[in-house]
């Protein structure tokens, strides 16, 4: 057997009609394969937005929720603490409004008095994302989007 | 056969293709449809709903964070009444929990306007009160047979916020309130009513989960810090309303401020009202000028305008502290004599004497000695006849009559000296008289220290109002009122702590346009410690019966005020605070 007998037959073989439609077959199931994982995975990446947006959404009317009760709780807690309760409250323990003559003076070196300061809380994140990367924000599609305008843009 | 199954196999390709392209051809069609058009649309408006975001009222602290006014979460509680099932059961719960009457509820709920499906029970209820009756309304859906609703079925119950006032009447002339549309009146609430309140913001909000960062953020309306002090405002309301008592005053204002600054430590008048039920206002009050006095209500200061008086003549060069008078009991002035306060000569005097003595003469004798030109154009650079910016609502100008107004005649150059003839506000004696106590510099007074928005505090800078008088003038000032205190031991020195102050007892004009010899005001201004004052005090009392005069009455006041303030205060007796001055 020589070589062009090896080749003739090697030929054939690749040739031969069920090799070529096999060839189709899982060319054809690859390319489906490959759509399907996309749609699962871009179906996916939605869902997920979708929670976390219905979170986020959930979150913002919790916020208003805790904030209406902090609110409650803040004046409930000043009316207990009132000029006028804290001043019974001392009565009935026994105290009385000391006198300027039964007043002590005591220096105290480096003592600084402190002054009448309300300490604010930090300041608040932005609340919207458009400092995030485009990554944590765009879908598939958004990004297909970008690509073929950077695409088009580049040539 | 190899040729069979290729054909079927082809048949077979070619009827899912078929399907798939079917498939794909109803989808565009569908997608294209006249129906999907109008789908289109339908979403669209469901796509994001337009809101109005009420931001919540900023809340009002004093100096040191004590809440003077806050937000509370109150329900509005009401029926549908389209889902009620048994009128009677809802009645008489909302009747037992809420405090309605039975019957009328019941009347409401049998009988309700026509066309109606919404029925506002109750609004403003207590959330303890809310959440009972809410508990009953599950506890009446548990007992009800599987599949059936319950008999209080249809309640609803809604929140919003209401204004809260945590510490009741304290301050209430400075704070003013917030009624049920929101909108404040009088005090702080009015002036500030723009800030606090916040801008309500009608936006489109998205309800796609997608879209949730649309969401906008809305910021509440700004919180305030006053420069009040509220434990010295308290002392301050119980002192006034222990000395109306005692001296049988009819009305009264004692007023702390830092001359330095300007800040306002302490306002405190009568009458007052609990902030939290201001529908009542109309019970207390006759006029709107009653509900904060010290600023809105000019009235003759009498005696404690000879400062200023004093003031001009030594600013101007008209007199030193030495400068002698005869003071022969009278002096005639456009025509009109004017005699003393008790209508005696007091011989010679300095110009110690004259303040000491409260000599009407003296002053007199001063102002005509500066002329009308140069008097009247120190009390214009004193602020008087003008507002004074606090930061309050409803101030009053006063008045002061100067020579080419209708009203004015040559005797009043003599009467205003004293304090006669001339209105002013409690305030605006308080301004003026900072530019003694602070070296000249007078402040204008104020209530706001800062202001809070979104988590970060801006202070507010004090605001001067100008020099009417040198620094030297001032000292010199400050030093002979000391001193005519001290000689006349009056009830107003504070043990422990060196003051200055005036009293003043004026005489208060009919509609005849008489004085009414009865009837007094009787003021004392003062300030302390007087080589660094760090509090100034006006106090007025309104017709005292006990006795007529402000060295009686006012002047005592005034130490007792004095006294609390350097407690509160933090300040230590003079001579412990010159020891440490001197380290």
């Amino acid at each position: 057997m020589n070589l062009d007998s090896v080749n003739h037959f090697v030929h054939a073989y690749r040739m031969t009609p069920w090799r070529v439609q096999r060839q189709w077959i899982v060319t054809f199931l690859l390319a489906v394969i490959t759509l399907a994982m996309v749609a699962a995975l871009y179906l996916d990446v939605t869902a997920q937005a979708a929670i976390t947006g219905r979170r986020i959404q959930d979150m913002t009317y919790q916020m208003s929720i805790i904030q209406q009760s902090n609110g409650d709780l803040e004046t409930r807690l000043a009316s207990l603490t009132s000029a006028s309760v804290m001043e019974q409250r001392a009565l009935n323990l026994g105290y009385r409004p000391v006198t300027t003559d039964e007043m002590e003076y005591l220096v105290v070196p480096g003592y600084v008095p402190s002054q009448p300061e309300i300490l604010s809380a930090a300041p608040k994140p932005p609340v919207n994302l458009a400092g995030n990367p485009s990554e944590y924000t765009q879908s598939l599609l958004d990004w297909f989007d970008q690509a073929f305008q950077q695409f088009g843009d580049g040539r | 056969m190899r040729q069979q199954y290729a054909w079927r196999s082809n048949l077979l390709v070619s009827v899912l293709a078929l399907a798939a392209f079917l498939v794909l051809a109803q989808m565009v069609r569908i997608q294209n449809s006249e129906e999907a058009v109008i789908f289109r649309l339908q979403s669209l408006s469901y796509a994001s709903e337009l809101r109005t975001f009420y931001p919540d009222r900023g809340e009002i602290y004093d100096r040191n964070g004590h809440l003077l006014a806050g937000n509370r979460t109150v329900y509005e509680v009401g029926m549908n009444l389209g889902a009620m099932r048994d009128p009677s059961a809802i009645a008489l719960a909302v009747s037992a929990q809420l405090g309605l009457d039975y019957n009328e509820v019941l009347g409401q709920l049998t009988a309700p306007p026509e066309g109606l499906s919404y029925l506002v029970l109750a609004n403003y209820v207590e959330s303890d009160k809310a959440l009972a009756l809410q508990a009953l309304q599950k506890d009446a859906q548990m007992q009800a047979a599987e599949g059936t609703s319950g008999a209080l079925t249809g309640l609803e119950f809604s929140t919003h916020p209401q204004r809260s006032y945590p510490e009741d009447s304290l301050a209430s002339n400075i704070l003013g309130f917030v009624n049920r549309e929101g909108r404040g009146y009088f005090g702080v609430e009015e002036k500030y009513n723009d800030l606090l309140a916040g801008n309500p913001v009608q936006v489109l909000v998205p309800t796609d989960p997608n879209r949730a960062v649309e969401i906008p953020h809305v910021s509440n309306g700004t919180t305030l810090v006053l420069t009040i002090h509220r434990d010295l405002q308290d002392a301050a309301e119980e002192i006034l309303d222990n000395a109306l008592s005692t001296y049988g005053a009819s009305g009264g204002t004692i007023i702390v401020m830092d001359p330095k600054t300007g800040e306002l430590l302490a306002m405190a008048v009568t009458p007052r009202m609990n902030l939290n039920e201001f529908w009542n206002y109309g019970v207390i009050y006759d006029t709107a000028s009653e509900f904060n006095q010290s600023v809105s209500v000019p009235y003759e200061p009498g005696s404690v305008l000879k400062i200023l008086t004093m003031a001009a003549a030594l600013d101007s060069n008209t007199v030193t502290p030495a400068t002698s008078f005869l003071d022969t009991g009278a002096i005639m002035v456009g025509g009109v004599t004017i005699q003393n306060w008790d209508r005696q000569a007091w011989g010679p005097q300095d110009m110690v004497g004259c303040l000491q003595h409260s000599l009407n003469v003296c002053m007199a004798w001063l102002s005509t000695s500066m002329g009308p030109e140069i008097f009247y154009g120190y009390m214009d650079r004193f602020g008087l006849g003008r507002p004074t910016g606090v930061d309050l609502s409803g101030e009053a100008a006063g008045r002061l009559k100067i020579p080419g107004d209708e009203d004015w005649y040559p005797v009043d150059l003599g009467t205003n000296s004293f304090g006669q003839g001339i209105a002013v506000t409690p305030i605006q004696m308080l301004m003026a008289a900072s530019a003694i106590a602070n070296d000249g510099h007078m402040v204008t007074p104020r209530v706001l220290y800062a202001m809070m928005r979104e988590g970060r505090q801006y202070n507010v800078t004090p605001q001067f109002a100008g020099m009417p008088i040198s620094q030297a003038t001032a000292d010199t000032l400050s030093e002979m009122l000391a001193l005519s205190l001290e000689q006349e031991s009056s009830n107003a020195l504070v043990p422990g702590y060196r003051v200055a102050g005036k009293t003043g007892t004026a005489q208060i004009p009919t509609e005849s346009g008489f004085y009414d010899a009865t009837k007094t005001n009787a003021s004392f201004i003062g300030w302390g410690p007087v080589d660094d004052p760090r509090f100034m005090i006006y106090v007025w009392l309104e017709q005292p019966s006990a006795s007529i005069w402000g060295s009686e009455t006012a002047a005592p006041v005034f130490s007792e005020i004095a006294s609390k303030t350097v407690i509160l205060l933090d300040i230590p007796p003079d001579i412990i605070r010159l020891q440490i001055a001197a380290r």
